[in-house]
């Protein structure tokens, strides 16, 4: 050996066991301040408006997040890529609208239903995918002319008519709460997102999305199978969009050939606020939850202040635009350039 | 050992632009990142005229000096002070128009823009009257500018398409296009051939003729010493040593440089497999064939080329930048298609599999660049390390990776690589190129490979660490791996190989063994002669 032998290689299992913690701690932080800011909005709203604060508004503003929550979570799949799609709004208006006619004509059930929305978006999920993952086109390309097209066929499946009578059955688990404030609907759908965050983070195809997102070359590079993690990501957006769909139905208890139009936006607020980054490899599962429901609460409350509805597209902009620059200013940079600080070797002993 | 002392040219006079000289100094920097103080009163003087080399470790403060310099970073104590006036806080641009002009360690040209477009970049000429751009006008004497840099290309050419030393002698011409006086290089050299290199020193003499006044960063002792007037040694962020060409010795630089003596490029630890102190490698050297490459093309850049590596040998392949030694290795790791050829290891036909299948198959390649295609650098340590083997790792019910097992194989691994960190858990981009470099080595021999091909293994690497990574390499050829070692420094294949391979224009030209490896016979192959 020929230099700084008695230099300590790397520290012992229980020194990186504790850091592994503040790790943990850091990777969690943007969900613990979301968090706070929800506490925040409810508490101001409540001065304000003491209605606010009561179990049927709470629990209102969980049903109203899961809609959101759902496509958000498909989305950071997506993002956590280094990918994007513009489509999950209409793929989840495709869903709500056919899932809605069979129920609405046929008297199909909850259980079905779920997997029809489910077969839905994984179906409308692969055409982003094979566009993505296997013709390679740009993402942002690709969802946004699925959008279009997707919506498009809104249109031709509705054919005039619209969904507009959900049985009570259905509608109940979005009103029913179990405990005050806490809707059915939230602690069904919870375990979505658990498994989501476990896939995530303890799988293969989660570790795969984490690193392709990072840098897909040196992914590919390390015997990672690129194309076909991105075509899964889309798929699974697919997925979870479908999923909303039913959601929607069950919050709104009606779908109609403009539904989702304007969500893709607040599924990437949702996400962004939540700590997903739009470059790629960083964020998770929750992050999604609770950044919808901080969006969800703050729209609820700019109308509790009188805020006329109108002004609910150009807020969800205001939100995402600053989620990307809290982003950009406070996280890190991806920038390939090499001018960070020299590096610092302090584990090093001084010869 | 002299310190500078004031002889100063110009700085009793006004300063006034005509009597600019180029006398730059950098009187007691300190400068701090994140609490972590990279520099403590450097003071560092360029004078016209003069060639100034910084020498150091990775991590010694070399570049920050002439980031600062360059108007990049601001320092936090201290002053910048030109032909004896002070400077305020600079920008790069503010810089520029001051005639400092700082050459990065990987030019920054627009790739698809024309090599005329990005010598007047931001100041296209444009025509009287029109307001159009002057196309004719500027490509004339872009002629000129690149012709007297010593780069000769068509103008309209698109700057990604020129090799790496055109595009630093690109960049050249663009600082002098700019009028600038003062010209900073950050390790031109590191990416260059030695045939590149000597080029870029030959229009270092002339601009240093001229009266420029220039600086540079290097880690090749030889060429600092070749072509430095003056040299100042940094080390830990301080400046260790200041000389004057010819008054200090490679060994007292290295002393200096590492505050330690070194007994590295030893050539006689190697003298052949076997007799060698080089441990448990047996006689000969001869295990069965591992690496067996078959007439591999993929044209332009591969034709034909045919190597064999056997367990426990270390084989080189020495090449100019551009003779297809990494396009080869890519080549048998799927990563461009082979035309016509075949690729077998352990026996096993892999031609044209992707790298997921080379590794599953025992065949790893440790990239060329490592911060482009290697490292994940805002990931820690045990997630870049186990980036290749995510389907082998340790799993509760068959699904769930257990990140606590996944942690210690990261860690073991990174011991016997000799990682030097705070912990695995660090980010990677915390680390030294040195130990990245050794974390990647990690990466691949978890996958427990039999061949390894490995890409300029040493670039970018401090002295220190350069020795680690090669006894780490014999260590493993050791064990029983096929090694592959593609480098441009001969010195580094001499010291390493049983045997290399020379390449040239993705041909294999020639091949020698043992005590046969000389710098001489080498430097002759790849080069084309005989």
């Amino acid at each position: 050996m020929t230099m700084a032998k008695d230099a300590e290689p790397v520290v012992s299992a229980r020194q990186a066991a504790s850091r592994r913690w503040d790790v943990a701690w850091l990777g969690r932080r943007r969900e613990v301040l979301v968090a706070a800011a929800v506490i925040i909005v409810i508490a101001i709203s409540t001065a304000v408006h003491s209605y606010f604060w009561s179990s049927a508004n709470i629990s209102f503003i969980f049903a109203d997040s899961i809609v959101v929550a759902f496509l958000a979570l498909g989305e950071s799949f997506v993002m956590l890529g280094r990918g994007i799609d513009l489509s999950v709004g209409a793929i989840m208006g495709m869903s709500a609208i056919i899932v809605g006619f069979r129920i609405q004509n046929h008297g199909m059930t909850l259980g079905p239903a779920i997997l029809l929305g489910a077969a839905v978006g994984i179906v409308l999920g692969l055409g982003n995918a094979l566009l993505v993952g296997v013709t390679r086109l740009p993402p942002i390309i690709a969802t946004l002319g699925t959008f279009s097209v997707y919506s498009g066929l809104e249109f031709v499946v509705t054919n005039g008519n619209q969904v507009d009578t959900i049985p009570n059955s259905i509608t109940n688990l979005g009103v029913n709460t179990v405990l005050p404030g806490v809707p059915v609907i939230l602690i069904a759908t919870l375990p979505f997102f658990i498994v989501a965050a476990l896939v995530l983070r303890y799988t293969t195809f989660g570790r795969s999305i984490y690193a392709v997102g990072d840098d897909a070359e040196a992914a590919y590079r390390a015997g990672i199978p690129v194309q076909r993690t991105l075509f899964l990501t889309y798929v699974i957006a697919g997925l979870f969009s479908g999923l909303a769909g039913v959601v929607f139905l069950i919050h709104t208890s009606g779908a109609s050939s403009t539904t989702g139009n304007t969500d893709n936006l607040s599924a990437i607020a949702a996400a962004l606020i939540g700590g997903t980054a739009l470059t790629g490899g960083r964020g998770g599962a929750f992050g999604a939850l609770i950044g919808s429901v901080f969006l969800s609460a703050t729209l609820t409350a700019l109308s509790y202040l009188h805020v006329s509805d109108v002004w609910q597209p150009a807020g969800v902009g205001v939100l995402v635009l600053l989620a990307v620059i809290s982003d950009s200013s406070g996280g890190r940079p991806r920038l390939r350039r090499r001018s960070r600080p020299a590096r610092s070797r302090p584990w090093r002993s001084r010869p | 050992m002299t310190e500078p002392d004031g002889e100063h040219r110009s700085s009793s006079g006004t300063g006034l632009l005509a009597e600019r000289t180029g006398d730059y100094e950098a009187r007691g920097i300190t400068k701090s990142f994140d609490e972590v103080t990279v520099l403590r009163d450097v003071t560092v003087r360029f004078r016209p005229g003069e060639v100034h080399a910084l020498v150091g470790e990775n991590g010694a403060g070399k570049s920050t000096v002439l980031k600062l310099m360059a108007g990049i970073y601001h320092p936090d104590a201290g002053s910048l002070v030109l032909d004896g006036q002070p400077l305020p806080a600079l920008n790069p641009s503010q810089a520029q128009r001051r005639g400092i002009y700082l050459v990065p360690q990987e030019p920054r040209l627009m790739p698809d823009l024309s090599v005329t477009e990005n010598l007047y970049l931001g100041a296209l000429r444009t025509r009287r009257g029109t307001g159009t751009v002057a196309w004719r006008a500027m490509y004339d004497t872009t002629e000129g500018l690149i012709s007297s840099v010593g780069l000769r290309v068509d103008p309209r050419t698109a700057a990604g398409r020129l090799s790496l030393a055109q595009q630093q002698l690109l960049e050249c011409a663009r600082a002098l296009s700019h009028g600038c006086r003062i010209i900073f290089f950050d390790e031109p050299t590191s990416p260059l051939t030695a045939h590149d290199a000597e080029k870029l020193f030959e229009l270092m003499n002339q601009l240093r003729s001229e009266g420029l006044t220039l600086g540079f960063i290097s880690h090749r002792l030889e060429e600092v010493q070749e072509i430095g007037d003056r040299i100042t040694v940094l080390r830990d962020g301080a400046v260790v040593a200041r000389a004057e060409r010819g008054t200090l010795t490679r060994d007292d630089l290295i002393r200096a440089m590492i505050g330690r003596q070194l007994t590295v490029m030893s050539r006689s630890r190697r003298s052949g497999p076997g007799s060698g102190p080089g441990e448990t490698r047996e006689s000969g050297g001869t295990g069965a064939v591992m690496l067996n490459v078959d007439q591999l093309s993929s044209p332009p850049q591969v034709n034909g080329m045919s190597v064999q590596v056997r367990a426990r040998e270390i084989v080189g392949l020495a090449g100019l930048v551009g003779s297809g030694r990494t396009e080869f290795a890519e080549t048998i790791f799927g990563i461009r298609a082979p035309v016509s050829g075949t690729v077998q290891v352990a026996g096993r036909d892999i031609t044209g599999a992707s790298p997921r299948k080379c590794i599953d198959a025992g065949l790893v390649y440790l990239a060329e660049d490592r911060g482009r295609s290697g490292i994940f650098a805002d990931v820690d340590i045990t997630r870049n390390e186990t980036a290749a083997i995510l389907p082998r790792l340790p799993r509760l019910a068959g699904i769930f990776i257990r990140p606590r097992l996944e942690q210690e194989r990261a860690r073991d691994a990174a011991q016997r690589m000799d990682v030097r960190a705070s912990s695995v858990g660090a980010a990677m981009k915390t680390l030294s190129g040195g130990n990245q470099q050794k974390a990647l080595l990690a990466r691949w021999m978890l996958a427990e490979p039999r061949v390894a091909v490995l890409d300029e293994p040493t670039r970018g690497v401090d002295i220190g660490a350069k020795e680690s990574i090669y006894q780490i390499i014999e260590k493993l050829a050791g064990e029983g791996l096929a090694v592959l070692v593609i480098s441009s420094e001969l010195e580094d294949l001499i010291r390493v190989c049983d045997r290399v391979y020379a390449v040239y224009e993705g041909r294999i030209v020639g091949e020698l063994t043992g005590p046969d490896i000389t710098p001489d016979a080498l430097g002759q192959l790849v080069v084309g002669a005989s």
